[in-house]
């Protein structure tokens, strides 16, 4: 009984954030994705270098709509991706024929490696599924994927965070870098 | 003299009633989006708030919150001569001393009380109804007699570097008031009362 208990949920959610909270969320994501995605689209146009995966958006959630959050912190940021692109390129390049088993493995793995290290950042898991279920042309980067789009993609959103959540007065980040 | 024995502290302060409207109200007054639910937050400070409590209460000694200037008597001191040095000073008890200085009782008014034919009651409304069922008052059965003859003996001590919570517990344990402070070769260097702890927190937390 108390196990069902359980699933019922015991407190309420945070509050909703103020509006212009929202707009430097808005505006944060807009200019880092902005970035790595005009040097994915345009300066890399027609060269097989890859600067913007998918988890990006979601650590654009965090690092401009979640700022002190401690999944939000650089140390996280970089940490997240970089060990968990490693931990994907290698299932993947152990369990090429496999690939239900290399997808489960990567994050679950990744989420472990994450949490070892102090380093949990959701966007992680999606980073080390990608380079399992990505395209041919991701999966040709080998473990380049771990240097670029990881580290140094996830390292333009990090500029950016820099640059934009310390603009307003009440508005701080990072909360800590290691 | 009886004294609710309950002792509350630390857990006492455990207890802070925060609601879920006041964390929420706090979440808001800070900007940006809090990753924590109101009920994490409480347990988090809960327990936070017990630690401090309980750093605070280990960090601070015997030796820093003792009364140093120790009012005591010797064994053969008279009685009355007792009972005046305590009426003068306004206090409740006083260490018995040898010559050596080593505490060897303790004598408190509940001592008196219990010995003034208060019907074996040691609290002074006891007396009182003794005194006003029977004829007279009650002081005769001590008349005569010296420190050691109604002290609590062995005396109850404590170290200088006794903890306010092993203080605490020690008064609350033995439902005494005051424990005599003595030096590693036992001598008298000074005495804590309920008093002292309630003090000392006033000056550390509040």
């Amino acid at each position: 009984m108390e196990y069902f208990k359980k699933m019922k949920g015991a407190t309420t959610s945070p509050p909703r954030v103020a509006l212009i909270e929202m707009l430097w969320s808005w505006f944060g994501a807009f200019a880092g994705i902005s970035l790595v995605a005009y040097i994915h689209y345009d300066l890399f146009k027609g060269t097989d270098f890859v600067m913007i995966i998918g988890s990006f958006g979601a650590s654009a959630v965090l690092i401009y709509g979640a700022i002190r959050s401690p999944l939000a912190q650089p140390r996280n940021l970089i940490g997240g991706h970089v060990i968990s692109a490693l931990i994907g390129v290698t299932a993947y390049k152990l369990l090429p024929d496999q690939m239900w088993l290399a997808s489960s493995l990567a994050v679950a793995t990744a989420i472990f490696a994450m949490h070892a290290t102090k380093t949990l950042h959701p966007p992680g898991g999606a980073t080390a599924l990608i380079a399992v279920t990505g395209s041919q042309q991701i999966h040709e980067l080998g473990y380049f994927y771990v240097i670029m789009p990881a580290a140094i993609g996830a390292v333009f959103l990090l500029i950016v965070a820099l640059l934009i959540n310390n603009i307003p007065k009440n508005r701080k980040y990072p909360e800590y870098w290691l | 003299m009886t004294i609710n024995a309950t002792c509350q502290f630390p857990g006492a302060f455990s207890s802070i009633d925060l609601s879920d409207a006041d964390v929420l109200e706090a979440m808001t007054s800070i900007q940006g989006y809090i990753d924590i639910t109101p009920k994490d937050f409480k347990e988090i400070y809960r327990i936070a708030f017990r630690h401090a409590i309980d750093r605070l209460s280990k960090s601070m000694t015997a030796e820093q919150i003792m009364t140093r200037n120790v009012i005591s008597v010797g064994p053969d001191t008279d009685l009355i001569q007792t009972a005046r040095l305590m009426s003068n000073a306004g206090i409740s008890g006083v260490p018995v001393i040898g010559n050596d200085q080593r505490v060897i009782g303790v004598i408190s008014e509940k001592d008196f009380l219990r010995r003034m034919g208060g019907g074996g009651s040691d609290s002074f409304m006891g007396v009182i109804a003794h005194c006003l069922s029977s004829k007279g008052c009650v002081a005769l059965p001590i008349q005569g007699k010296t420190a050691k003859d109604i002290m609590a003996a062995p005396a109850i001590t404590a170290s200088l570097h006794f903890s306010i919570s092993d203080l605490s517990r020690m008064l609350k344990d033995n439902n005494i008031n005051r424990l005599p402070i003595v030096s590693d070769d036992g001598r008298l260097v000074g005495i804590v009362s309920r008093g002292d702890i309630v003090n000392s927190y006033c000056a550390r937390i509040f």
